[in-house]
């Protein structure tokens, strides 16, 4: 009953969900733990497949962890999101991973990096944020970039608010779709706020809806990043986890084995399938 | 026949080059002799493509189905167990009339080109007419915008529930061991359901998640479920053209059920044929103050 | 060379059957496929090939995981053990044994190893049956393979009148022989006579000139008349892709399998929240027809498709991929 070099890698480790913050009306943080603590140590970027073994099975990326546990958000949108959503701490889930490549650290080591995300899609980024932030010394300044919908769409509001803009050379940018009364910040779109802000080319992490990245990959090149510096992550369905049964390709990738992270270059070489 | 297949050609070129339709459904020869498979001609210059010959013998009518949701004429040709189909299609609103050109061809019958590969055939005077041919009650088209070939005679309605009384003759038992044998065959492939012309919903229920009700499990319980509950959703609206039977790549004797449906349905609600006339709506689908209510 | 008479076939599949379970084609209720000598059915070894393919021997067509049982407190997790008695596919046809090596590629190599199949296929021996007289849709010389040779098997077999000749090709094949002595008699050694193909083309340059041909129009004129359907996929013996999904008994208990899937289908590709990134038929043969014939080998340098051509036997349409690859060897791309 393990993952990876023994056992059968589809089978999961039993574990249970121990908190569960409410984020925005659809998106939930996970924290899952086993009887063993932390089932395994994904590096930023990589993925875990979740189930209520007697509801189904998906794959989510890991946004953050702790000593003994790791942190999954959530939206709900299906039939075992929705279960995950109605469940109560406590509950018994099955967890198995790491999967995925992860991010490229190395290439973001000792460089001015942007992070751009776009609702759900802050929950990938978040790890490698994560991972800056507690080394900080490795990584030079860094500029947050996010949007929602709206402000009740805004996930992660602590960190955005309050743990990231206190970070050594770190700035926070923040806007939403439509604003309400209290909202004090930027209103407009991602791609529209990213040209406003104009920040010089360099390593790009971006990961949002599909029609979010097509238009900020558009300001990108206008700007002059390179397409090798933009990495972003993709999403097919997804069943095994481990390259076998077919249905994530790309291409003749996986998405589960060879991706979920793709700079730009790799993924123009893709055939225009996600 | 081939004073037929020239006159399709023609047709079909003629509508091709008028831009009255974007493409015809036709058949073409296939990979050996006896396949002739259909075929979507898009341009006047590839009419030449089309035959009718003894294999021509798959429906065309549910792929008018893809044409959901765009916009154009389309020309399929029909045979008569065809047409009923497209009656179905009609009736069940998935097809709009002013967008099918609708070219009716007399059919005698057909050869399986199945029957053809199992028997080694050399050439088609070797091979019965197919198994759905023989117990075919319409093989004039009973819808169509025009008409190509002389009319074939009309066959007398006999015959039709033959395999039925011997199914009937059989006891419980002895029934669910028959379809039991039949069912664990299944491969769950969804041909039968994807040709048959009355599965037309635009979601099956088989596909559906929520709720979910067949899993993919290859079990003998799911494929009784599958074949059972289609063919309640069928009963009334088949119109015994037979595809499901003839697609199934591992034999089950689909239709033996569909017409044991379609004579009970008979006996409970006077003799009815689907897919005939478009006026008369299928039997389950109406009230009738005189239907059956024996349970009251 | 050592061979068995035909007529003994019968009592030497009953002697490898004691301590392993042997797999044969078989003819149950009309429906050929390789199943458990000594139940019921025909034995049609020799008659061309089976409907369905050899891979359930090692790939079953539902395959259960492991069992759970769900509780206030916690879930237990379970694996249901998939070991069993030695595997003896007899008679497998030398495109289905190159199905198999594809299959070996799949789930053995390429970070994970699939412990299910790799307990199946660590147990199996393969006994292939060369083909001297293909059937009208066989084209596996065309694909590269040897008819009459199967360098994936553990034991070759030839036809040859009323006897079969054997040899074996590794160890295991040896000790399958060593256990086939009592009916084991020797036979000349000729070679038997050089299959003809009907269907016959060249595979050169296939793989890359698709590599530029995604959006071509080819595929607008490829995927009208395909019903959707999962035969082609089902009676592939190199189609492999899987669902898995759980099945619930009763009180929070049951287990997860997984089971062939077919990228025919729609909901294959559709994610949770309603996005399919291949929502229509052209995507779907797309996918399919470049799979076989260029992901495949871009990923793991093999073709997909055997010419075992149970494809275009079977599609109630005849989708016909030796067409559709003689069609894009036609096509002249714009430099």
């Amino acid at each position: 009953m393990c993952n990876g070099d023994c056992g059968n890698p589809l089978v999961p480790i039993p574990g249970k969900l121990i908190k569960i913050i409410e984020e925005t009306p659809d998106v939930k943080t996970f924290h899952i733990t086993t009887d063993q603590g932390k089932p395994f140590t994904p590096m930023p970027g990589q993925l875990g497949m979740l189930s209520i073994p007697d509801v189904g099975e998906g794959m989510f990326s890991i946004t953050s962890q702790g000593q003994e546990h790791l942190e999954i958000s959530i939206k709900r949108v299906g039939v075992l999101t929705d279960a995950l959503h109605e469940a109560e701490p406590g509950q018994p889930v099955g967890i198995r991973g790491p999967y995925g490549n992860g991010f490229p650290i190395d290439k973001f080591k000792g460089r001015d990096i942007l992070f751009i995300g776009g609702g759900i899609g802050l929950a990938p980024v978040r790890s490698l944020i994560g991972y800056c932030m507690e080394n900080r010394e490795d990584f030079g300044k860094i500029e947050i970039l996010y949007g929602a919908r709206s402000p009740e769409d805004l996930v992660f509001q602590e960190d955005l608010f309050q743990n990231w803009p206190k970070a050594k050379d770190t700035t926070v940018y923040v806007t939403v779709d439509k604003g309400n009364d209290e909202w004090k910040g930027n209103v407009g779109f991602v791609p529209a706020y990213l040209e406003q802000i104009n920040p010089s080319p360099k390593i790009t992490l971006l990961c949002g809806p599909p029609i979010m990245i097509k238009f900020v990959l558009q300001s990108l090149a206008k700007m002059g990043f390179q397409e090798d510096d933009i990495v972003t992550t993709l999403e097919m369905r997804m069943k095994c986890g481990i390259g076998k049964c077919g249905r994530c390709n790309i291409g003749s990738k996986f998405v589960c084995l060879d991706g979920p992270v793709f700079t730009l270059t790799e993924m123009k070489d893709l055939p225009p399938e996600y | 026949m081939s004073d037929t297949v020239n006159k399709m050609r023609e047709l079909a070129r003629d509508l091709l080059a008028k831009g009255e339709v974007k493409y015809v459904i036709g058949w073409e020869k296939g990979t050996l002799w006896f396949q002739s498979p259909p075929v979507f001609i898009t341009s006047p210059d590839e009419v030449d493509r089309l035959v009718f010959d003894d294999f021509a013998i798959n429906t065309l009518v549910t792929y008018l189905l893809e044409e959901r949701g765009h916009e154009g004429k389309v020309a399929v040709f029909v045979k008569g167990c065809d047409s009923r189909g497209l009656v179905r299609l009609l009736q069940d609103k998935s097809v709009d009339r002013d967008r099918v050109y609708v070219i009716g061809l007399p059919c005698s019958g057909k050869k399986d080109p199945n029957q053809a590969m199992e028997m080694n055939a050399g050439d088609a005077s070797q091979i019965p007419l197919a198994a759905k041919c023989q117990e075919c009650t319409h093989p004039n088209p009973v819808i169509s915008d025009v008409t190509i070939g002389d009319p074939v005679p009309e066959k007398p309605n006999q015959g039709r529930f033959g395999n039925v009384n011997e199914l009937e003759a059989k006891t419980p038992d002895e029934k669910y061991e028959f379809w039991a044998q039949e069912y664990s065959k299944c491969l769950r492939c969804f041909a039968c359901r994807n040709v048959c012309p009355a599965c037309n919903c635009k979601e099956c229920l088989f596909d559906s998640t929520r709720p979910r009700v067949l899993g993919k499990a290859n079990t003998l319980s799911e494929n009784q479920v599958y074949h059972l509950t289609r063919a309640f959703h069928v009963a009334g609206r088949c119109v015994e053209c037979g595809e499901c039977e003839r697609v199934c790549p591992v034999g089950i004797p689909i239709m033996k059920i569909n017409k044991k449906v379609i004579k009970d349905i008979n006996d409970l609600f006077g003799p009815y044929e689907a897919g005939v006339d478009l006026e008369t709506a299928p039997p389950l689908g109406q009230y009738k103050s005189e239907d059956p209510e024996e349970f009251m | 060379m050592k061979g068995i008479l035909r007529t003994k076939i019968p009592q030497a599949l009953d002697a490898l059957s004691s301590g392993a379970q042997v797999l044969a084609p078989m003819k149950i209720n009309g429906v050929s496929r390789f199943a458990c000598w000594g139940q019921q059915g025909e034995l049609v070894l020799g008659a061309s090939n089976t409907l369905i393919p050899p891979k359930d021997a090692v790939f079953g067509q539902t395959e259960k995981m492991y069992k759970y049982q769900m509780g206030q407190e916690a879930v237990t997790i379970e694996e249901i053990p998939q070991d069993g008695p030695q595997l003896v596919v007899f008679g497998i046809r030398p495109c289905d044994v190159r199905s198999i090596q594809a299959l070996d590629q799949v789930f053995l190599t390429k970070g994970f190893v699939d412990q299910i199949y790799k307990t199946k296929r660590d147990r199996s021996v393969l006994v292939a049956l060369g083909c001297s007289q293909p059937q009208q849709t066989c084209f596996c010389s065309s694909m590269g393979i040897n008819p009459l040779d199967a360098d994936g098997a553990d034991v070759m077999m030839w036809e040859s009148g009323d006897t079969y000749s054997l040899e074996a090709r590794t160890d295991k094949g040896k000790d399958l022989l060593a256990k086939l002595e009592p009916f084991l008699t020797d036979v000349n050694n000729s070679s038997p006579p050089s299959p003809k193909f009907s269907l016959e083309f060249s595979m050169e340059g296939v793989t890359e000139k698709l590599q530029k041909m995604f959006e071509h129009s080819i595929w607008d004129k490829w995927y009208r008349k395909c019903l959707g359907c999962g035969i082609c996929t089902y009676v592939c013996p190199t189609c492999h892709c899987f669902d898995i999904q759980e099945k619930n008994i009763k009180d929070g208990q049951g287990y997860k399998f997984r089971c062939w899937d077919s990228c025919m289908f729609p909901e294959y590709s559709l994610m949770a929240g309603g996005h399919n990134p291949r929502d229509s038929k052209k995507p779907r043969i797309r996918n399919r027809f470049l799979h076989k014939l260029r992901y495949f080998p871009e990923r793991y340098g093999m073709l997909l498709c055997t010419g075992c051509g149970r494809c275009l036997r079977e599609c109630p349409v005849n989708m016909d991929i030796t067409r559709f690859i003689r069609e894009v060897r036609e096509v002249t791309l714009d430099v």
